[in-house]
């Protein structure tokens, strides 16, 4: 390191220094928090000390091999905040009731300015993010990124790969069409056969015994506030542990000691 | 840390280096390959919708989104495999996986030669996966039956 205690020439002095004169520079160490009396720390500053960037490596290769990751990652977490962008502005148009549900689709895809086009965005969006996720979780796994110490980090992307799934699934019911409502009815029908709690689970998927009004409200509430909340909530805790974990697999092993 | 690193003149190394500006600018450059990709193609295809529900006429076949398709084929065989104990036993090697392989071969590199049996083990699972939607997307009409794409 070498440079492990020099004291960083903006340091404070230790008495606060002079209220009226230091009073700028106290402004500006207060806002940007430059106060960092190690070299390494206040290099790796612009990234750690940026909410918005903090995810980033703080020294990441010079040559980073995209052909290692296939940039899946970046695309599946992409392609959430485009989908939910989509889903916000849908919000605005669509009501979960089994007599407007499906009109309203209808008039957001023939009358409200660029609605098809975001139902669109919407719906390939996630029918990529299903693959992306899936895609990301393959390249984990040849590439034996899961072992120690990321172990945590595979666990958590199975569960975001499973809440992307029931996304996916709760979304289907939603346009209220035929085909939505056939699904869903299969779908639930399998959860039947789970031993002993089977009609249970069935009833409470479905808040009754056919597909209907309180299904479609309660695939509505999981899919715009439960899902939405629990997947951001992993993905918090997916890149935590990314970056505490060491970054890249590949880094570890050829270009750390 | 950068300026540490001691080449030892023999490989050339790849020297990890504080690159904010350059990590968002790929960045960037991903996500707007990707944006404009999913607009054309939003442009160029309408999302399916199909007529109204109606709980006394059912569509048949009912098939699931592409991605259930492997799991529904598997339950027009057993419901209770396919449906409720083949997804079970999937999630449970999924989250299990790095706590039973831990022995630290092949980190970081592609199709290392030290995980074969792991890789063709998971390999063969990803690809019957993938044959069995193909099969339910394609090959599957009215009542399930086997049918040949190109048929009709």
């Amino acid at each position: 390191m070498g440079t492990t205690d020099k004291k960083s020439k903006n340091a404070a002095p230790k008495n606060g220094g002079h209220v009226i004169m230091d009073l700028p520079k106290n402004i500006y160490r207060s806002v940007i928090r430059e106060k960092t009396t190690l070299r390494d720390q206040s290099e790796s500053e612009p990234v750690s000390d940026n909410f918005f960037v903090h995810v980033l490596p703080v020294s990441p290769l010079e040559h980073p091999r995209f052909g290692y990751t296939l940039g899946l990652g970046v695309i599946s977490m992409s392609l959430f905040l485009i989908v939910a962008a989509t889903g916000m502005l849908m919000l605005f148009y669509y009501v979960p009731s089994t007599e407007q549900a499906y009109e309203r689709i209808v008039d957001l895809n023939a009358t409200v300015s660029f609605g098809r086009i975001v139902r669109n965005i919407h719906r390939w969006g996630a029918h990529g993010m299903v693959a992306a996720v899936f895609l990301h979780m393959c390249r984990v796994f040849f590439t034996g990124a899961y072992k120690p110490p990321r172990e945590f980090s595979w666990v958590i992307g199975v569960f975001l790969f499973l809440v992307t799934l029931v996304f996916s699934y709760t979304g289907y019911l939603l346009t209220w069409d035929q085909l939505a409502y056939w699904g869903t009815t299969v779908g639930t029908s399998i959860a039947g056969y789970t031993p002993i709690l089977g009609d249970t689970i069935q009833f409470l998927m479905l808040g009754g015994t056919t597909v209907g009004q309180e299904t479609l409200l309660r695939f509505y509430v999981l899919h715009v506030f439960v899902l939405p909340l629990l997947m951001v909530t992993l993905l918090g805790l997916h890149f935590w542990r990314i970056r505490k974990d060491g970054g890249l697999a590949y880094q570890n092993g050829n270009e750390r000691d | 840390m950068p300026n540490d690193v001691k080449t030892n003149g023999v490989e050339p190394r790849n020297e990890s280096v504080m690159n904010l500006a350059g990590q968002l600018v790929r960045l960037m450059i991903l996500v707007m390959v990707l944006l404009t990709a999913l607009l054309v193609v939003s442009m160029l295809f309408d999302a399916p919708l199909g007529a109204k529900a109606n709980p006394g006429h059912p569509i048949n076949p009912a098939k699931a989104p592409w991605y259930f398709l492997g799991l529904q084929e598997l339950v027009s065989y057993s419901a209770f495999i396919g449906g409720i104990v083949v997804p079970t036993l999937i999630v449970i090697v999924l989250l299990l996986i790095p706590y039973i392989d831990r022995k630290p071969v092949g980190i970081g590199v592609w199709f290392a030669k030290g995980r074969w049996i792991q890789n063709i083990f998971f390999g063969l699972c990803v690809l019957a996966m993938i044959v069995l939607i193909i099969i339910g997307m394609y090959f599957r009409g009215e009542y399930w039956n086997f049918i040949l794409p190109w048929a009709n």
